[in-house]
């Protein structure tokens, strides 16, 4: 089978960055994908670099996980969110990571739609959930001593400029929503109700009436022929994946995890698995939400998160760090084991890690940290470190980089959060 | 022509015939360059035959109810219904395509409205967001204004509500004192048979509050110490002698600040007694963990209306030993150390004789019994427990630090100024905040799961026991069963006997034993309440549908909701959404049934309900009241005078406003001004989102104002007053001063009479038509002049033919006026029959620029000319000139076009020939009336059109 993406594919930093930029998305035939994973309060600043292209790249300690997918991701530095900058540590800088958009404290909550929900608006239409918004860690709600609710803490994805989407925590419900379709058969038994009303109604009427409700009647069942047909095709890509060595998965068990590895695990597990049976292509994972309150009694760790955070030159910190970054290496593996086409499902694949600060200790933002794993069908060059330090504010935005990688999923948006134009050598 | 081969197909298309009547009676058909001409006599002839035709069948069948079909509720419709359903504005249509309209201009027929798949996709989603909105009470459940699905869109709900009752009450003491010194002097005011209460309610107050101020004022018991100095200042108060209006004014000012001193003085000695609370250890509990920061918060709580007595300086006694500073470290989120209250010794305010302690104590109590530290706490700043925080900006849900935190602190405003009716308001508020975001248990959940041990406080005031249990599972996961929180308790229990006090071990037993009772009462509660959750559906189900159900409906949503419960492994509240969700597909709840021939046969009278949803979609565009359908129920609605008044009373309730914007909207054709963007904002810098809003504005309130007030129609055409905003009185360069003597209603908007000097009043000169007609850098005489005759005064005046030549978009870029253009255009013949019909009613408003700004001169500098002559010969200038021309020679097609207007958008359908009679009769009876707006209402709602509806088999073969 001829894969023409692949030809086109540029050599390794060739393409001129506008060129990559404006290029139309190549007509993949696997579905692309987005994943976004969230840590909070920062990294340990001291051990995460990177040097070098492809293979013969270096990684700092706390990004040694990835070492056996240094081909396949992407170490980008120095790009910033300016409106989560000024205005307050923690909340402040975490509720619009992923929008942009600029804030204000108070009573009222008051965000902006994030990139990822952008994603599912559109690439969501396909499948059978528009996203996927996970957490490991409980939402907080109350208020953050800056002013700014903890909700802006607690909530990365938003679906609209006042309402977050919900994080669902239980693996188990989670699962569910893949597997049993719960929302369209809901949907599915509402129209059956009123499909029956309708006939009813029909038997008793005359005809010019008929006319009208004969619209209604055809409505509801091409709406419910529509929902049938995209279940169906489900199955369809699910019998597809069972050509290959389908990840397999037995249901979570109900409740939350005791153990906070498990936990991450099967978070990533069930991420993976939607993937491989495109049932959604957009997820956003918070692994631990800013202010985190997680403990790690497995890394030897006394202190929650957030404490810890605020000594990010710590053994702990670098550990914690290290644990979490270990997390998209193995999502990435996941992916990276499911063959699609002639390459694997990461490739057609985007996760995108990152952090809310580059330091705790000193609630630096300037810089936020962020890793990409995977290719996206073809659209986005790996095995790169990208600096964009020097490059000058307006050249480093966050949401440049978001532009550019919403471009290559086709979702072409001329402005997005304070950015009107792509990241540049993206 | 060939196709009418009988005088009944000549009926049946009666609408095309009018048209080829009128072409003929106007002489523009055959057109001028037609090779022949009829003769006068032969156009005499066929124009005589033509009326004759279709008096004929206008008569045959008058009051014909017209064949209106059931349809799909109109998207603003759809939007007004679940408004009124549900108690929440959620616009659910707002992203719904545009509703096409119907001939006669109007979205609400079903010879326009259609459904379809992708609409119905439409309808689904809409259905679901509007029941992820809904909450469950305790008592049934509620919509809210924004989606209910996680505890932050339930506490900003709640936390909203409350906050917004606290503003609501007033609670300045210069506004009782004031309130009071007028009561004091009612014999002179000539108001001495007035009750306080009516002094109180007109200044807003709380009567029970200013009875207790004025009980206090005028008492004579404890006068010592603030008492007396406080009632010294009141008697001091100027006094009324005589009651000239003048003199009045100028001593209400000098009173008021008098009063706003005797405020200060209050202010001034509470803030030197207020009690504080020193941070409590409790054995081994910190005073910093949650269960001694409670304590704490409640001592503040229960004291607002006392005082420490400490602070009393009695000679003769030594002074009270200063309170030990506290040693906790400088802890800036935390309590941190108690701000402890000191005062220099020799306080005027706090001196008490030797010996008289006991009588000072008794009159600083009942001072301060009055006077509370604060009414209530709605915010909390760094400091948690400052109580006057100026950096205070965290609202009700936060607590001490990061954590969640309710806590109702508003003891002096339950007790002093809410009557019984708001404290139970008050309350439920609390409890369903409660109820509907799990407050308790998800706070209690925080602190025992430790996400209340913020590192950083662990480390400077140690950590609670709850640490050590947070590696047992079982317990993690089921932290709020109450064995666990027994455990706790226990816990908790044990270190704090380690040496701790009573009423501190007591605190701590407390806190958990409320949280325990709390969360077990809600949880019960949450069982309690869905037997009336249920009830409540079907009421809501009934609601939707307009008229009662029958026994089957009601058992299928009860069942329903058992099925989605039993069969699809969803909890109590998802099979309440997806019962909701399935109550808004359905069809009697989409659509208009009540239009429905169904089995009925000939012409028959509506049923009391359908008449009741008739009403209602046409007066509000939306779902009848209780009230409306407890006369459906009735039976007597049909009635006239039952009807009349149900239709007075509603054209007065605020959902009228429908009636303004729909109807006017479409009649008038700005319904879509609000999106209007052929502005261009480079050249127009005034012209922003605001006074576009504005502009939109200004027509529907005037016409509301018509609607709402009964006013005569001509005002439209007339009328010398309008609405403004500040933003569209400085577009109509109306003086701040002005704008300063008018009385604001919500939203910031002012009536305003005689606005002639401005040159608006009525709807004609108004800025959103002449905006619209303009096309950007230029005015459109054509365009204005089209439609005030075709959309006020119901001319039909054909489409421009192609190839017209273009204007130039900009007045700069032309070296003629565009009156001078346009005379031009008109010298060709083939032009002139139409523009010489718009263009000398559009030439009037050349005094109004591109965004109806007033002008002298056009935008390349000319002066500007408004005079015209009008088609007749009639000349005149400017709007006044176009009234005078209307009120001579065209007062009339504004009536009849109102008329039928109103008509097809009453009956939702296109006028028929048969409808004629109804519109004469209305014009008539309008005469009569004044030309109220009502009588045209009244008049439709009586006609058989309205009354009746045309069955299944009717055999009216002509229509």
């Amino acid at each position: 089978m001829a894969l023409p993406w692949l030809e086109s594919l540029p050599v390794f930093g060739s393409m001129p960055a506008a060129a990559a930029a404006n290029a139309a998305p190549p007509v993949t035939a696997y579905p692309q994908r987005f994943a976004a994973m969230f840590m909070g309060c920062g990294i340990s600043p001291e051990h995460w670099w990177a040097k070098g292209t492809g293979a013969a790249m270096e990684l700092g300690k706390s990004l040694s996980p990835l070492e056996g997918l240094k081909t396949k991701i992407n170490v980008i530095d120095g790009l910033f969110n300016q409106n989560a900058t000024g205005q307050g540590i923690h909340p402040a800088m975490t509720g619009n990571l992923l929008s942009g958009v600029p804030f204000t404290s108070g009573s009222t909550i008051q965000g902006g739609i994030s990139m990822d929900q952008m994603l599912a608006n559109t690439v969501g239409q396909h499948t059978l959930q528009a996203s996927m918004v996970l957490a490991c860690e409980q939402a907080i709600t109350g208020y953050h001593e800056s002013n700014f609710s903890n909700a802006y803490s607690s909530h990365v994805s938003w679906q609209s400029s006042n309402s977050p989407v919900p994080n669902e925590l239980y693996p188990s419900l989670a699962f569910d929503s893949l597997f049993e379709n719960r929302g369209s058969a809901r949907n599915l038994s509402v129209l059956d109700r009123v499909k029956d009303r309708a006939e009813h109604l029909g038997r008793r009427i005359s005809s010019s009436d008929n006319a009208k409700l004969d619209e209604y009647l055809t409505s509801v069942r091409e709406v419910e022929r529509n929902i049938e047909r995209m279940r169906a095709n489900l199955d369809k890509a699910e019998d597809n994946a069972r050509g290959r060595p389908l990840l397999s998965m037995k249901r979570p068990e109900n409740g939350l995890p005791e153990d906070y590895r498990d936990h991450a695990r099967l978070m990533c597990d069930i991420i993976a698995l939607a993937f491989q049976t495109d049932k959604t292509r957009i997820a956003t994972l918070i692994l631990a939400r800013d202010l985190s309150g997680l403990y790690y009694p497995f890394l030897n760790a006394r202190e929650a998160h957030h404490g810890e955070s605020h000594y990010d030159t710590s053994e702990n910190y670098e550990r914690i760090t290290r644990f979490h970054v270990s997390q998209l290496a193995y999502l990435a593996e996941r992916l990276e084991a499911m063959p699609e086409g002639e390459g694997t499902v990461l490739d057609n694949t985007c996760l995108m890690f990152l952090s809310n600060m580059i330091s705790g200790t000193r609630h630096d933002n300037q810089r936020v940290p962020l890793v990409t794993a995977g290719g996206l069908g073809g659209t986005l060059q790996t095995g790169r470190v990208l600096d964009y330090t020097e490059a000058g504010n307006s050249n480093r935005k966050l949401c440049s980089l978001y532009l550019g990688l919403m471009d290559r999923m086709g979702v072409k948006l001329d402005q997005f959060g304070d950015a009107d134009h792509r990241l540049a050598l993206l | 022509m060939s196709v009418y081969d009988s005088m009944a197909s000549v009926v049946k298309d009666h609408e095309h015939w009018s048209t080829v009547l009128e072409l003929l009676e106007y002489e523009e058909m055959p057109p001028t360059k037609a090779k022949k001409h009829p003769s006068a006599g032969e156009r005499q002839d066929v124009v005589s035959w033509l009326r004759s035709v279709r008096q004929a069948e206008m008569l045959r069948n008058a009051g014909d109810p017209g064949p209106v079909l059931p349809r799909r509720l109109s998207h603003p419709e759809f939007n007004y219904t679940v408004r009124d359903l549900t108690g929440a504005d959620i616009q659910p249509a707002r992203e719904f395509p545009i509703d096409p309209t119907n001939t006669a201009g109007f979205d609400n027929s079903g010879e326009s409205l259609a459904m379809s798949p992708a609409l119905m996709n439409k309808y689904l989603q809409a259905a679901r967001e509007i029941s992820e909105h809904m909450y469950l009470k305790a008592d049934g459940f509620a919509f809210a204004p924004h989606p209910m699905m996680n505890n932050t869109d339930r506490d900003q709900f709640f936390v909203h509500r409350i906050i917004e009752f606290y503003s609501r009450q007033k609670i300045d003491y210069t506004d009782y004192f004031h309130a009071a010194w007028k009561y004091r002097f009612r014999t002179v005011l000539r108001r001495g048979n007035e009750p306080l209460e009516a002094f109180a309610a007109e200044a807003g107050l709380s009567p029970k509050y200013l009875t207790t101020i004025w009980e206090l004022l005028e008492g004579e018991d404890d006068n010592i110490g603030p008492l007396e100095k406080l009632r010294t200042m009141w008697k001091a108060l100027p006094t009324i002698r005589v009651n000239s209006a003048s003199g009045i004014m100028r001593m209400t000012n000098t009173a008021r600040a008098a009063c706003s001193q005797m405020s200060d003085y209050v202010a001034q000695v509470r803030a030197k007694v207020e009690p504080r609370f020193p941070n409590m250890h409790v054995g081994q509990v910190s005073a910093y963990q949650l269960p001694m920061l409670t304590w704490k918060n409640q001592q503040y709580a229960t004291h607002r209306m006392k005082f420490d007595p400490a602070q009393l300086q009695v000679a003769g006694e030594p002074p009270a030993p200063p309170p030990e500073p506290e040693v906790a470290a400088e802890y800036r989120y935390g309590p941190g150390p108690t701000q402890f209250i000191v005062n220099e010794p020799g306080d005027p305010d706090l001196a008490v004789p030797a010996g008289e302690r006991a009588r000072y104590e008794a009159a600083f109590a009942r001072f301060c019994s009055v006077f509370p530290d604060m009414f209530y706490k709605d915010k909390r700043g760094l400091n948690y427990f400052t109580t006057r925080d100026s950096e205070g900006g965290r609202y009700l849900s936060s607590g001490f630090h990061n954590v969640l935190g309710y806590f109702r602190d508003d003891q002096p405003l339950y007790e002093l100024i809410l009557d019984e009716e708001q404290q139970r308001e008050l309350d439920e508020l609390w409890y369903d905040l409660d109820f509907v975001a799990s407050v308790h248990s998800r706070m209690y959940a925080e602190f025992a799961l430790g996400g209340t041990r913020d590192a950083d406080v662990m480390t400077e005031f140690g950590e609670g026991p709850e640490v050590t249990l947070l590696g047992d599972g079982d317990y993690a996961m089921n932290v709020t069963r109450e064995d666990n929180i027994q455990m706790l308790a226990d816990m908790y229990m044990e270190n704090a006997r380690d040496g701790g006090t009573e009423i501190g071990i007591q605190a701590v037993a407390d806190y958990f034993q409320n949280h325990k009772d709390r969360i077990r009462e809600i949880n019960q509660a949450r069982i309690d309440a869905q037997p009336s959750h249920l009830a409540a559906l079907v009421d809501f189900a009934e609601r939707a549908y307009r008229r009662p159900l029958s026994a089957d409906e009601r058992n299928g949503y009860l069942e329903f909701y058992r099925t989605a419960l039993e069969g699809g492994e969803l909890d109590h509240e998802a099979a309440m959404r997806d019962t909701i969700t399935s109550v808004l597909m359905s069809p009697d709840f989409l659509y208009r049934l009540d239009l429905m021939q169904g089995e009925l046969t000939g012409i028959q009278p509506l049923s009391g309900y359908d008449l009741a949803s008739r009403l209602s979609y046409f007066l509000w565009s939306s779902m009848p009241d209780a009230e409306l359908l407890e006369r459906a129920a009735a039976g007597d609605l049909h009635q006239p005078e039952v009807l009349t008044a149900q239709a007075r009373r509603m054209l007065k309730d605020p959902r009228a406003r429908a009636l303004a914007l729909e109807f006017g909207g479409n009649w008038l054709n700005f319904r879509r001004f609000d999106t209007l963007a052929t502005v261009d904002r480079e050249r127009f810098k005034t012209f922003d989102d605001d006074l576009r809003e504005a502009m939109f504005e200004e027509p529907i309130r005037f016409l509301q104002d018509m609607i709402q007030q009964n006013r005569p129609v001509l005002d439209i055409l007339y009328g010398r007053d309008t609405f403004v905003n500040t933003a569209l009185a400085k577009h109509y360069g109306i003086s701040e001063f002005e704008l300063e003597t008018l009385e604001k209603t919500e939203g910031g908007w002012m009536h305003i009479d005689n606005v002639a000097r401005y040159e608006r009043g009525g709807l004609l000169p108004m800025a959103a038509f002449l905006t619209q007609n303009a096309p950007g850098l230029r005015t459109s005489p054509v365009k204005r002049g089209d439609w005030v005759v075709k959309f006020v005064l119901g001319e039909r005046v054909p489409p421009p033919p192609p190839g017209v030549p273009e204007l130039p978009q900009d007045e700069t870029q032309s070296d003629l006026s565009l009156r001078e253009l346009l005379a031009r255009h008109r010298d060709d013949p083939n032009c002139s029959s139409c523009h010489d019909r718009n263009d000398p009613l559009g030439l009037v408003f050349e005094g109004y620029g591109p965004i109806g700004e007033r002008r002298t001169q056009d935008l390349a500098g000319r002066p500007i000319d408004a005079s015209t002559e009008f088609p007749g010969g009639s000349t005149g200038t400017g709007l006044d000139g176009l009234r005078q021309y209307i009120r001579d020679e065209r007062q009339g097609d504004f009536i009849r076009n109102l008329s039928s207007k109103l008509v097809a958008y009453a009956l939702n359908r296109s006028l028929i020939l048969s409808d004629e009679p109804l519109v004469d009769n209305m014009i008539a009876k309008l005469a009569q009336d004044e030309h109220r707006f009502e009588s045209l209402v009244q008049s439709i709602i009586t006609s058989p059109q309205f009354l009746n509806k045309r069955g299944n088999t009717t055999s009216l073969a002509s229509n």
